[in-house]
């Protein structure tokens, strides 16, 4: 680099003004690159899909209202551990018990594990015992991409303003053990603790784990 | 027998184990974790296994079934992960730290995942059960591979790999005692669908007598040896991490690199959630090292601690690539400017865009624009009964024509970029040959500034020709071919423009010529707005011929420059030829000149002077192509004592001697050849070797393309290093292959007492 930027201001300095022009030019810094993904204190993206029950359902119908997004797929060792285990029904019936909206994303298309009807989607609900506010549909994927959702469970929380406070796994062990639940830090829960009492979400991303993802392409 | 051994003689079936799933939750809840449905298999109990392992059998073969009732989506039964505990000395000295190894051998398409697993996945995680004393260490990970899975990466491994973990024994051991290593491994192993499998592996050795006890047999040092041949090396160079809000930039300081040798590069970082995994890692090779441009995780919000991780380098070895990978150690993090980044990127563009603009301005002063500028400021006082809004169309079309110059000219530029970087197509500005190069063409447009020659009298004819026609397109033309026509003078500012559209993304760069192209434009159309101006222009004249000769000199002063970083890349003999080349550039340009103006013989005397010193400076700069002597010395590897410089003379003098010669030809900038001498050649055990079987040690540095180790590398087929030979008698030397662990190199070493043609044959096993 030093070779070049010294030929380099040597050809320009043939006349002074060119010398700035090159140095200039030289100090130019790569161009940012934000990535498309959703971002932590950003607007969530917005969506329209339609639930278990055959109804249109948009974020934006929750305005005011925190909004919790699990991505799923119940063949997935991960998710049957959380379901498994009881994890992911206790916090849904805890939450949506104190007016916080519960919205279960399926994104696998046809053919892909994790797929189901909507018929399937609410006997699972039912033989799980779980409590989501709605099953959705994202059979083309394009809710997933604009969360980068990338595993299933993948986990978001929304505030009432529409603001995403926190993305990432459901707890701090990644494993598809039950017995993991038992002393594992959930930061599902402890985000949605701080912010249904309007403070600041202190853990706002973990990894997310779990198995990849399935979108149709 | 204790309850644990009651648990491990449950899984060993005639020495293989059962790996379970994770049942369903069902199942899980009725049944206790260490139960699993019965296979119908004989059981052997453990001893028997322990009593093989002791007789040399050191390795327990565990195959590892998936059970799995849960799903009809995935086969039933299916042999996913074969998992196998092996270690490398067959008996255990007191106070030893010893390698084990978990090797797992995995069904086609399938995959285990590295420490950090990428976008999904999970590690694979070993909990050692050890006798009393023994303490193992953490995994020391292979290097991975990247895996991608629809629009996600991972990292991890296909096929076979080997998680090797280095175990201490204790102080004090009982000869002869049995010792019982126990590994449990768990792993998540996914093709596009995930399973996770648990084994229990077990592996009995013993303690070794106070006495010499052998070593691990070939076959097993072998293994281990590919095992740490696999694990990347302590980098030998320091690395530095820019953190801005959405981009990371790594930087390692591996200097001297060459762009065309290294086809590759890729940071794996240890942090889950520092860096976007699926994005591009688009590679700069510069003087500084490489530097690697990174899109930083959305999950990365907070400033990060740690940027450890690995880089791996695609490096060129002849027809074949090398994959080399280095663990960077700390890296250095370095937050960027705290200002707001899309404010100061803009900030930076616009500021760009604004010197090019001057630059632009700047250019209507060379000599070949001038007179196309003057000439339509003629024509336009010659409208003066036009409107202004006629004379200002003039204006627009003019500046139209020569941003749409600008434009094809970005737009060829980043396309040869683009198809550069396709086929790994470096800009070499350290090499010499491109220096002279550069030099070269400076000194013939200096030359032709100072009258000796003129080029482009036809193209400038063309564009005054164009430039006189009246009317709009005229005017558009004019703007085109003041672009064009301006290029011999405009070449050194062009210089410093193209330099940096080479190394800035493409929209940055099509912006600043769009600018310098504005600027070119710019006194024109500013005149056509306020031609009132017209009359405070100075006119054209002998002033003019007489500023394109001194402006002769700062070019003269470049080269003057440029042949003194030549100095210091080669040697004299080199730099007189450079010169020379110099010379004959005159020549050409003078002969040039006598052929444009004169006819019949001496014209075509003229016309052959010109090809034959253009063809003599060619044959003169043809020896620059290697690299310098001048080199940063990042790469160099300080001579081992007992190494002496590679002679031919040297060389025959020890065959004649009758010795044994091994050969090493290396080169500073090659990353294979450092990696060969750390992880084969300087160990203890082949430097006992050689000196053991009195072997002499020749080294030929090729870093600037000696010509004697050039013969040498050409007589066994080879472009490039490494080569490595062995020379023991008469005949043609043994070759070694181009990636070395000490076990290659012993067993070649063994090999010399036998007949030459089962030692061809080892080499040629041995070839990549």
């Amino acid at each position: 680099m030093q070779l070049i930027n010294r030929r380099t201001a040597l050809v320009a300095g043939l006349a002074g003004t060119a010398m700035t022009l090159s140095l200039g030019l030289t100090c130019l810094p790569g161009s940012a690159n934000p990535a498309a993904q959703a971002r932590i204190g950003a607007p969530a993206p917005a969506f329209t899909l339609t639930d278990s029950n055959g109804k249109a359902v948009s974020l934006a119908d929750y305005k005011g209202k925190t909004v919790v997004l699990e991505w799923s797929n119940h063949d997935c060792p991960y998710v049957r551990k959380h379901y498994g285990g009881n994890n992911m029904q206790t916090l849904q019936q805890k939450w949506t018990g104190q007016g916080v909206v519960w919205l279960t994303l399926i994104s696998s298309p046809p053919g892909e594990q994790g797929h189901v009807t909507p018929a399937q989607a609410n006997k699972l609900t039912v033989d799980r015992a779980a409590a989501p506010t709605a099953v959705l549909f994202d059979g083309k994927g394009d809710t997933a991409r604009a969360y980068g959702a990338s595993v299933t469970p993948h986990m978001y929380v929304i505030s009432g303003a529409g603001t995403l406070v926190y993305m990432g796994g459901i707890d701090d062990k990644p494993s598809s053990r039950q017995e993991d639940l038992k002393t594992a830090k959930n930061f599902v829960d402890a985000a949605l603790g701080e912010v249904t009492q309007g403070k600041p979400v202190s853990v706002t991303t973990s990894r997310p784990y779990g198995c990849t993802i399935k979108l149709s392409s | 027998m204790d309850p644990g051994d009651e648990h491990r003689d449950d899984k060993i079936v005639s020495g293989f184990v059962l790996c379970r799933t994770h049942a369903p939750p069902h199942i899980a809840g009725s049944m206790p974790r260490d139960s699993h449905p019965r296979m119908p298999f004989a059981w052997a109990p453990v001893r028997r296994v322990g009593r093989r392992a002791a007789l040399g059998l050191s390795v327990l073969l565990a195959l590892a079934f998936l059970h799995n009732a849960a799903r009809a989506a995935a086969p039933p039964m299916s042999e996913l992960v074969q998992a196998q505990l092996i270690a490398e000395p067959p008996a255990v000295r007191a106070g030893e730290t010893f390698w084990v190894g978990v090797r797992l051998r995995l069904k086609d398409r399938w995959h285990v995942y590295w420490r950090n697993p990428g976008d999904s996945g999970e590690a694979t995680a070993i909990k050692w059960q050890l006798p009393p004393g023994f303490e193992a260490g953490p995994i020391v990970w292979p290097t991975p591979h990247r895996l991608p899975v629809a629009h996600l990466v991972n990292f991890g491994y296909e096929g076979e790999t080997t998680l090797l973990t280095q175990i201490k024994a204790p102080a004090a051991l009982d000869a002869g005692q049995r010792l019982d290593l126990r590994a449990d491994v768990s792993w998540l192993v996914c093709e596009k669908e995930c399973i996770p499998g648990e084994a229990t592996l077990l592996l009995a050795l013993s303690a070794a007598g106070t006495g010499a006890t052998a070593g691990p047999d070939a076959q097993t040092r072998a293994a281990f040896d590919a095992a740490r041949a696999a694990v990347p090396r302590p980098s030998p160079w320091s690395a530095r991490m820019d953190v801005a809000p959405h981009a990371l930039t790594l930087t390692v300081a591996a200097r001297g690199l060459e762009r065309a040798v290294v086809r590759a590069a890729f940071y794996f970082p240890f942090a889950e959630t520092l860096v976007q995994h699926s994005a591009a890692q688009p590679l700069e090779v510069t003087a500084d090292g490489l530097i690697l441009r990174l899109t930083r995780s959305a999950l990365s919000v907070t400033a990060p601690t740690d940027a450890g991780g690995i880089i791996v380098i695609e490096e060129a070895l002849g027809p074949t690539t090398a994959r080399q990978a280095f663990d960077l150690g700390p890296v250095a993090l370095h937050a960027a400017s705290v200002a707001p980044p899309h404010a100061a990127s803009l900030l930076a563009v616009l500021q760009a865009a604004f010197l090019a603009l001057i630059g632009g301005v700047i250019l209507n002063l060379m000599p070949c624009v001038f007179p196309v500028l003057s000439i339509k400021v003629l024509g336009l006082m010659g409208q003066a009964g036009q409107s202004r809004a006629h004379v200002r169309r003039h204006g627009f079309a003019y500046t139209a024509g020569v941003l749409a110059a600008f434009t094809v000219l970005a737009v060829t530029l980043l396309a040869v970029r683009a198809a550069g970087a396709e086929v790994g197509w470096g800009f070499q500005l350290q090499s010499p040959l491109t220096i002279a190069i550069l030099a070269y063409v400076l000194f013939a447009m200096g030359l032709s500034l100072s009258g000796v020659f003129y080029v482009g009298s036809t193209l400038q004819g063309v564009g005054r020709g164009l430039a006189t026609r009246s009317g709009l397109p005229g005017s558009f033309f004019a703007g085109l071919l003041a672009a064009v026509v301006a290029t011999p003078c405009t070449a050194p500012f062009m210089a410093t423009a193209v330099g940096f559209a080479l190394t800035q993304p493409a929209f940055i760069a099509l912006v600043v010529f769009l600018a310098l192209g504005l600027g070119l434009a710019l006194p024109f159309l500013l005149l056509t707005l306020a031609p009132q101006l017209i009359s405070r222009l100075p006119r054209p004249g002998a002033w003019m011929e007489t500023l394109k000769q001194a402006l002769a000199f700062p070019v003269y002063a470049t080269v003057a420059w440029l042949v003194w970083v030549l100095a210091q890349q080669v040697g004299p003999a080199a730099l007189f030829a450079a010169l020379i080349g110099l010379v004959l550039i005159a020549l050409a340009a003078w002969s040039f000149n006598v052929a444009q103006t004169a006819s019949g013989w001496s014209r075509r005397l003229a016309v052959g002077t010109v090809a034959a010193s253009l063809l003599a400076t060619a044959a003169a700069v043809a020896g620059l192509g290697g690299p310098d002597q001048a080199r940063p010395p990042a790469l160099q590897t300080a001579a081992a004592a007992g190494t002496e410089r590679f002679t031919q003379a040297r060389l025959d003098e020890l065959r004649a001697g009758n010795r044994l010669v091994f050969v090493n030809m290396t080169a500073a900038w090659c990353i294979t050849c450092l990696v060969n001498e750390q992880a084969a050649l300087s160990t203890d055990a082949v430097k006992a070797a050689f000196s053991a079987n009195n072997i002499a040690y020749l080294k030929g540095d090729w870093t600037s393309r000696n010509p004697e180790i050039t013969r040498v590398l050409e007589k066994h087929g080879r472009s490039g290093v490494p080569l490595y030979l062995l020379y023991a008698g008469a005949g043609e030397p043994v070759v070694l292959p181009q990636l070395l662990t000490p076990a290659i190199v012993l067993e070649h070493i063994a090999r010399l007492g036998e007949p030459l043609q089962r030692r061809a044959s080892v080499s040629t096993t041995h070839k990549e």
